[in-house]
């Protein structure tokens, strides 16, 4: 079959949907964006291909996330679609029929880990990570790189992939000493077996053009080349703009054209973005363009000339240093030995402390990896939750990897049926992406679910 | 008595309806004078009646369609504003596009002024050549007029006796690239239409009709003569639109139906999904670029009567092109047309002829005239109805941008094929049999476009855009901008203000609209908030007279 240089969009502003009406994830996000995108017959473009978005099902969210206390109770049908939208151009994608894509979807998705209590970052389940999972579950493929190129450090795909050396996520934002979610910092490196495929590129309020290519150039697209991807995924949020009214950063369309034409990732993927008028038309039309190949250099914002944004020398040699120090942690990576002091037995643990900004919910994980000889281990997260002054309840959720060995899925099974009999939990899951089987258990009402697809 | 007749490109056909009853039809040849034809099938159906009975004439010509193909019309310039965004490269290759400087951004906010030292620069040019119908466009004109009226009238005021046409006039949509082929259009056609709407008038005062006379659009809906004229391009491809709203006239309300009209070489398909003749979600293409004129979605498939055909083996191949008529009526080679006279699904032609032509397909291979004609239906009726299925699918994928939309769109199935045209009852029981729904056999189903026309209702739509944060409204049809002065200015007032304005526009069409009739067929509001304070609201409205027909007409006895 030959190739298709066709670029698959997937537009869904949601135009019924906002967190509240008011807030900036609201119905009016993405009205500017779409004027400019039919205004400039976008969509007429003989490269560009639209599809309509399909609901992703709750299967392809179980295998992902462990949503407490259910799937249904944490999303809308708008995030539902918004995710079904990437799974649907990652597989148009993969069978060729379309060369690349761009999900200008919301709602966005970056800040939701693997547990999900609530809404936090504005996202309450992670459109890219599902997909991931999805083709990786669906699809065969293995190897799979993540560039989340949002202002806001993306700390939910981190925390999903954390473990796991088939994921490269490398994010660059505002540095989180200056922004939500307050993460991201250089040390920040992935888990005993996955080292390294964590990495995180915080920049200084200020930062331009110049640099994100610099950071891109120097950093990112040789790590790329070293990992060698079957498909790279780009969580494009857009609130490093210079009009952006939650960051701080200098980006204008250029650059993220510069940086989508440079990065040439296999699907793009919106996130946050808020200066909804001055930054997102331009921003979306730009990266359409250089995703599809096309002439992007008359896209500019109404009060941009060229050489506006001058950089401080300071921001320069900043990070300059801190992309010598990454590509070094990035050669060392399967040379490093694991924090000993975390390891205890066949477990290597974490604590987690996450605060859900949005729905006001303190959350405390423990976080179990087993250590097995044979396979990358199962992972089991203890996590008890306040919302406002009540608890919300301890749970316990057991994640087995597609290719564990029989030891490990027969103890996380064992496991798992001993703590439904436990009384400190409301909600047991496990979930065996083995076997493609994702079980959830009330204690209070002795009732287990388990979603299965054929 | 209502008359109505469709010029198509071999055939004009026409109706006199009174009331619910066919009292006489016509078929006659379509000559290179439309006028010709057209009257003759008026005289053919009028001939025994009392001319003064005939209330209402509707027409359905393929006059613009045919300019058009065959460029017949005087030189277009435009003046085209497309401001930064999509490379300039890409109107370069509109020959007769001149790019001048300014931009209008989506909220209709100037970004860049225009440069009227440029603008009389690329007028002296155009003078020097000496065109003199110009179109200007520009992009988010239709969010503000400005840019594009002020041209206008620097062209009026140098050169008083160009025709100018605006953008935001023809091409209210948002959609730049759509608007500047409409507004190429409108230009071009103009002045050919006008003096065929001339010609018309004329023939029709020579035989003392003083019928309204009404022309059928290509999105199934009509405009009286006069008011055509202002955009002559609506009237494009009105065959296909006559043909369906004919099946909806002909068949009971609420029909899932597939069109299906077998011409010569090609065939017509359309869909009306329960009772509702379905828009294609994109304009009309001409020259093979997209317009925004509104059409029914019409999908040509390149198989007909005429078609070649050949054989493979045990295979029956169609071919795209014609060599002449079918064999059983002097053609050279066989077509599916010899099939249905082999079987007797048509009266057309010499039989042994037909059958001489299935015996010349089947050559060599030990199989029956019935046989091999009716695999010749079977492959016909295959190829057809992988085309609807493709339809119905790309209906199903139409993008949409809202949850609920979403969630409440299912797929339907077909309840009914309609075959309208010579040949189509032939194959319509085969494509209904693949796709599991009924054949119906349509009474009249030869002059079933000709009944459309005459039965299809005027369609007047009208868009209203308001901006409480800019303080300014504009009726996109009449473009028309105007301050909003009315501080509690509120949903209800928006669609009130649209309601009104088409109430107006249907007086000028001769058209008594009830409010209670306006159809609301969009409804966006918008909070507009900057930083955490709601500091306005956008408000797109659009309202549209109910589409259809007038009146079923009744069958049976
Ligand atoms: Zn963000
Ligand atoms: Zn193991």
């Amino acid at each position: 079959m030959n190739k298709s240089k066709k670029t698959g969009l997937i537009f869904f502003p949601a135009f019924d949907w906002a967190i509240t009406p008011t807030h900036p994830e609201r119905e009016e996000r993405l009205l500017y964006t779409r004027d400019q995108i039919f205004e400039e017959g976008i969509m007429d473009l003989p490269r560009i291909q639209e599809y309509k978005p399909s609901l992703a099902s709750i299967h392809d969210v179980a295998r992902l996330h462990f949503c407490v206390p259910t799937i249904e109770k944490q999303t809308t049908e708008a995030h539902l679609i918004a995710a079904g939208a990437a799974i649907l151009l990652s597989e148009k994608i993969v069978n060729g029929e379309i060369n690349n894509g761009f999900a200008l979807v919301r709602p966005p998705g970056h800040h939701a880990m693997r547990v999900v209590r609530g809404n936090r970052g504005f996202c309450n389940i992670n459109n890219e990570a599902i997909m991931v999972d999805h083709l990786r579950s669906r699809h065969g493929l293995k190897k799979i790189a993540i560039i989340d190129t949002d202002a806001h450090h993306g700390d939910g795909t981190q925390d999903i992939f954390w473990h796991d050396p088939d994921v490269l996520f490398i994010s660059f934002h505002q540095d989180g000493r200056t922004l939500f979610p307050g993460t991201g910092y250089t040390y920040e490196l992935g888990g005993p077996r996955a080292y390294a495929r964590t990495i995180n590129i915080p920049l200084q309020p200020g930062a331009t053009d110049k640099s994100l290519l610099y950071v891109l150039d120097n950093l990112i697209l040789p790590i790329i080349k070293d990992f060698k991807p079957d498909f790279i995924v780009n969580s494009a949020g857009q609130d490093n703009h210079y009009t952006d009214p939650l960051g701080s950063m200098r980006i204008t369309a250029q650059g993220y054209a510069r940086l989508t034409e440079k990065l040439r990732p296999d699907l793009a993927v919106l996130e946050g973005g808020y200066a909804i008028e001055t930054a997102l038309p331009y921003v979306n039309m730009a990266i359409i363009l250089a995703l599809a190949g096309l002439d992007y250099s008359g896209v500019r914002e109404p009060d941009y000339w060229p050489g506006r944004f001058k950089e401080s020398a300071d921001i320069t040699e900043s990070v300059e240093r801190m992309v010598d120090e990454l590509l070094q942690r990035w050669e060392m990576r399967d040379r490093v030995s694991p924090d000993a002091k975390k390891i205890s037995g066949n477990y290597y643990t974490r604590h987690k402390h996450i605060f859900y900004d949005t729905d006001y919910i303190e959350e405390n994980q423990t976080e179990h990896l087993r250590l097995c000889d044979n396979c990358l281990g199962y992972l089991v997260i203890d996590s008890d939750a306040k919302h406002g002054y009540s608890r919300s309840g301890r749970v316990l959720c057991i994640s087995v990897p597609h290719a564990a060995c029989g030891r490990c899925r027969a103890e996380a099974a064992d496991l798992y049926e001993h703590s439904k009999r436990a009384a400190n939990y409301k909600y047991v899951y496990l979930q065996d992406k083995h076997n493609d089987i994702f079980y959830s258990y009330s204690t209070d009402s002795d009732h287990e679910w388990r979603s299965a697809e054929l | 008595m209502f008359a109505g007749i469709d010029v198509g490109g071999t055939y004009t056909d026409a109706v006199l309806l009174k009331n619910d009853q066919v009292l006489a039809t016509a078929k006659v040849p379509t000559r290179e004078n439309l006028i010709g034809s057209l009257t003759e099938a008026l005289d053919t159906i009028v001939k025994d009646e009392d001319k003064k009975r005939v209330k209402r004439i509707v027409f359905s010509t393929t006059i613009i369609t045919n300019l058009i193909a065959e460029r017949k019309y005087e030189a277009v310039d435009l003046l085209i504003i497309p401001g930064p965004g999509l490379s300039h490269d890409f109107y370069k290759n509109i020959p007769y596009a001149h790019i001048i400087s300014g931009a209008i951004d989506y909220r209709g906010r100037e970004i860049i002024s225009l440069n009227e030292q440029e603008i009389e620069t690329v007028l002296r040019e155009i003078a020097l050549k000496g065109s003199k119908k110009i179109g200007v466009v520009g992009k988010f004109s239709p969010r503000n007029t400005f840019h594009e009226k002020k041209v206008a009238e620097i062209i009026k005021k140098k050169y008083p006796e160009w025709q100018v046409e605006i953008g935001a006039k023809v091409g209210s949509q948002l959609n730049f690239p759509r608007r500047v082929v409409t507004t190429y259009l409108t230009c071009a056609t103009r002045d050919p239409y006008h003096y065929f709407i001339e010609s018309v008038r004329q023939a029709l005062d020579s035989r003392a009709i003083s019928a309204e006379v009404f022309i059928l659009k290509a999105d199934g809906g009509t405009v009286p003569l006069q008011r055509s004229e202002e955009f002559p391009v609506e009237t494009i491809f009105s065959g296909p639109a006559a043909s369906t709203m004919g099946v909806q006239a002909l068949t009971a309300p609420g029909e899932t139906a597939v069109v299906v009209d077998i011409g010569g070489t090609t065939t017509d398909l359309a869909l009306i999904l329960s009772g509702q003749p379905l828009l294609s979600a994109k304009g009309a293409r001409a020259m093979e670029q997209l317009t925004q004129v509104r059409t029914l979605a019409v999908k040509s498939v390149a198989i007909g009567g005429d078609s070649v055909l050949s054989r493979t083996g045990n295979d029956i191949n169609i071919h795209s092109q014609r060599m002449g008529p079918a064999y059983c009526l002097g053609g050279p080679v066989p077509t599916p047309t010899d099939a249905l006279r082999a079987l007797g699904l048509t009266d057309l032609g010499d039989r042994k002829k037909a059958i001489e032509a299935m015996e010349l397909l089947g050559q060599g291979l030990s199989i029956t005239v019935e046989d091999i004609a009716g695999k010749v239906i079977n492959r016909v009726g295959d190829n057809i109805t992988i085309e609807i299925k493709k339809m119905f699918k790309e209906w199903e994928q139409e993008p949409a941008y809202r949850v609920w939309e979403i969630l409440h769109k299912h797929s339907v199935k077909p309840t009914i094929v309609a075959g309208v045209g010579g040949g189509a009852a032939g194959f319509s029981a085969r494509i209904a049999e693949k796709l599991g729904c009924r054949s119906v056999k349509l009474p009249y189903a030869s002059v079933a476009n000709a009944i459309g026309a005459a039965l299809a209702k005027p369609t007047l739509q009208v868009n209203l855009r308001a901006d409480t944060e800019q303080g300014y409204y504009i009726i996109q049809e009449e473009g028309h901008q105007e301050k909003i002065s009315d501080r509690q200015f509120n949903e209800k007032k928006a669609l009130e203000l649209a309601k009104n304005s088409l109430v107006e526009q249907a007086l000028k069409y001769g058209l008594a609209l009830a409010a209670d009739d306006i159809e609301v067929t969009r409804q966006e509001v918008f909070n507009m908030v900057r930083g955490w304070d709601t500091t306005g609201r956008l408000y797109d409205i659009t309202v549209q007279t109910p589409r259809g027909i007038i009146t079923r007409i009744r069958v049976g006895e």
